[in-house]
């Protein structure tokens, strides 16, 4: 009997060490294969237009047409025009939704339901898709000739992505206690010190992961972009589209254009997804 | 006093949010009433009632289903396969991703980047990289296998979109996913490996019910997302051939920006409307009774 024991254990080991290995690679072989047109890109991004017409993994790499992609003045325009709106959307959203999150988790209002109400009716508008609003907004646009100012698609960023942000902050204002509120209500704060000095700091993290995530759904924004702005206020997504015409002559171009249209997102996008999924779940759970 | 105060910390967003997303769909609505076409100014707007709704959903000679439907059948088809697709690969990459072997952070960084690449620029690399059947890896693989590569672009435009989405959008159902599986306590994970449970049964027998509430919220919220893309139908198919990859939201777009038919495209918007909330409430009313049975 112990004999057997000690046999199954040793299969046991055995079978341990050897599914190790073979888990590790096919979950690299699968991880790799998900991710290649990427890889794929990043690397013909480091070709020459000539080089890239073959499709080869290995080639003498340069940094001539990431260099020329970086000096066209064009590519210059979008990426300026993506960094306005990418940082001031951002910027606004924080500032409008950091103060209405936490006047829902905390405030007083005349009903007790409100705060749950207008959370609730928060969320619906994120339920709306975009298309149920570009009519009005186009017309509207067209009229004031705000197509051509930076400040009309702003405003309609802004707009859309309170709601993501409110939502998101909800969860994390909700894990601060309540009684530290009231410790330092009862110590003579005001509504406001309380959020500044107390709840903001405490949940520093989710803002940053807040902000992070809008920052990246508006630089990837490519309906109400391609849709309300002109030439001079196109962002990259919109910019990107414009290669759909072009039948493999410029793919090094191309490569080394997504490239600098991706890399930034993809990599904000893995800093805050630990924070996106608690935003996104607990949000979910309670709405 | 303190009351005035609190509705101040609220009322900016409010005011914003309202602006620019309900006042513009109660616009929407209006419109889908009225006859106003930008490319006619001749024709003075004209309130015609459900006129708008009618010239689409009007049946003329009945067998025969007008654009419409068929527009509409391709957006269920494409959204319901795509987070079909996204629940269970999701599902089994979660699984997956859920051991412990060394470099696992690395692997579960690469199957989440496609979700923060931005659709246009996934799908132009596609097209050219891969899908083209001159220089993509597509068509060179073909040809060094003796196939000759057919455009699978204007061949089969929906498989292709599908697949295309389900790509995208599986990282985020795995983000959800996993989550949820790293929730699991060891406790439940302990008993199970005690009572001698197989592969099988753990996985679609234990953990996939217990976490079954985290796949209803990806589907609720990839259903949200998805219903909004046209980035992805524009760069690779743009529709076509003729109508065949068309969703609703590219309709919209297409009457408006191509058709100038301000009332028609605001019908075609609200029907996309209200088809979506359909599609989430069901999602919901389905997560909610099961729920209700455990």
């Amino acid at each position: 009997m112990h004999g057997d024991l000690a046999k199954k254990q040793k299969i046991y080991r055995l079978k341990r060490r050897i599914r190790t290995p073979i888990l590790t690679i096919v979950i690299f072989g699968i991880a790799i294969l998900y991710f290649s047109p990427i890889l794929y890109m990043f690397l013909t991004s480091f070709k020459t237009e000539y080089q890239a017409v073959s499709p080869k993994l290995f080639f003498k790499p340069t940094l001539v047409t990431l260099g020329n992609v970086l000096s066209d003045k064009n590519m210059f325009g979008y990426l300026r025009n993506s960094l306005f709106q990418v940082f001031f959307t951002t910027f606004f959203c924080l500032l409008l939704a950091i103060p209405a999150s936490f006047a829902l988790a905390f405030g007083k209002f005349r009903k007790k339901t409100t705060n749950e109400k207008i959370y609730v009716w928060f969320i619906t508008t994120i339920l709306l898709p975009p298309v149920a609003v570009i009519i009005p907004l186009y017309t509207w646009f067209q009229r004031f000739n705000l197509i051509q100012s930076p400040f009309g698609l702003l405003i309609a960023y802004i707009g859309f992505h309170v709601p993501i942000v409110v939502w998101m902050l909800h969860s994390f204002f909700s894990d601060v206690p309540l009684s530290i509120i009231e410790a330092a209500q009862i110590d003579g704060c005001s509504r406001f010190r309380q959020m500044t000095s107390i709840a903001i700091p405490l949940i520093r993290t989710g803002i940053v992961s807040a902000g992070l995530l809008v920052a990246v759904f508006v630089w990837n924004e490519f309906f109400l972009g391609f849709n309300l702005t002109g030439n001079s206020t196109a962002t990259l997504p919109v910019y990107m589209a414009r290669f759909r015409e072009q039948q493999g002559m410029f793919v090094a171009q191309l490569s080394a254009s997504s490239t600098i249209a991706v890399l930034p997102a993809v990599i904000f996008g893995w800093m805050t997804q630990k924070s996106l999924v608690k935003g996104l779940t607990l949000g979910a759970v309670k709405g | 006093m303190k009351k005035e105060k609190d509705w101040l910390f609220v009322l900016p967003a409010i005011l914003v949010v309202a602006v620019m997303t309900q006042v513009p769909f109660v616009l929407t609505l209006i419109y889908s009433t009225l006859r106003w076409n930008l490319a006619r100014p001749d024709l003075p707007i004209k309130f015609i009632g459900f006129g708008n709704y009618l010239h689409f959903l009007r049946i003329p000679d009945f067998p025969k289903l007008p654009e419409f439907y068929t527009i509409l059948w391709q957006t269920i088809v494409m959204t319901g396969s795509t987070l079909i697709i996204c629940a269970v690969v999701g599902f089994l990459f979660s699984i997956l991703l859920d051991h412990d072997v060394p470099g696992i952070n690395i692997a579960r960084v690469l199957i989440l980047g496609p979700f923060f690449v931005m659709t246009t620029a996934s799908g132009v690399i596609w097209k050219t990289t891969v899908f083209n059947t001159t220089f993509g890896w597509y068509g060179v693989i073909a040809k060094a296998l003796g196939f000759t590569p057919v455009d699978l672009l204007s061949y089969h435009p929906m498989a292709v979109i599908i697949f295309l989405f389900s790509w995208q959008w599986t990282p985020f159902f795995v983000l959800i996913i996993l989550a949820g599986l790293q929730g699991l306590s060891g406790d439940v994970i302990d008993s199970m490996k005690i009572d001698g449970a197989n592969w099988f049964q753990s996985t679609f027998k234990i953990k996939l019910p217990m976490i079954f509430h985290h796949v209803m919220v990806a589907l609720m919220l990839g259903l949200i997302f998805i219903v909004k893309e046209i980035g992805l139908i524009l760069v690779t198919t743009a529709g076509g051939p003729g109508t065949r990859s068309y969703n609703l939201p590219y309709a919209v777009y297409m009457e408006i920006f191509n058709g100038s038919n301000v009332g028609r495209a605001g019908a075609l918007a609200a029907m996309t409307v209200v088809i979506t909330l359909l599609g989430v409430n069901l999602l919901y009313k389905m997560a909610k009774k099961r729920k209700e049975k455990y």
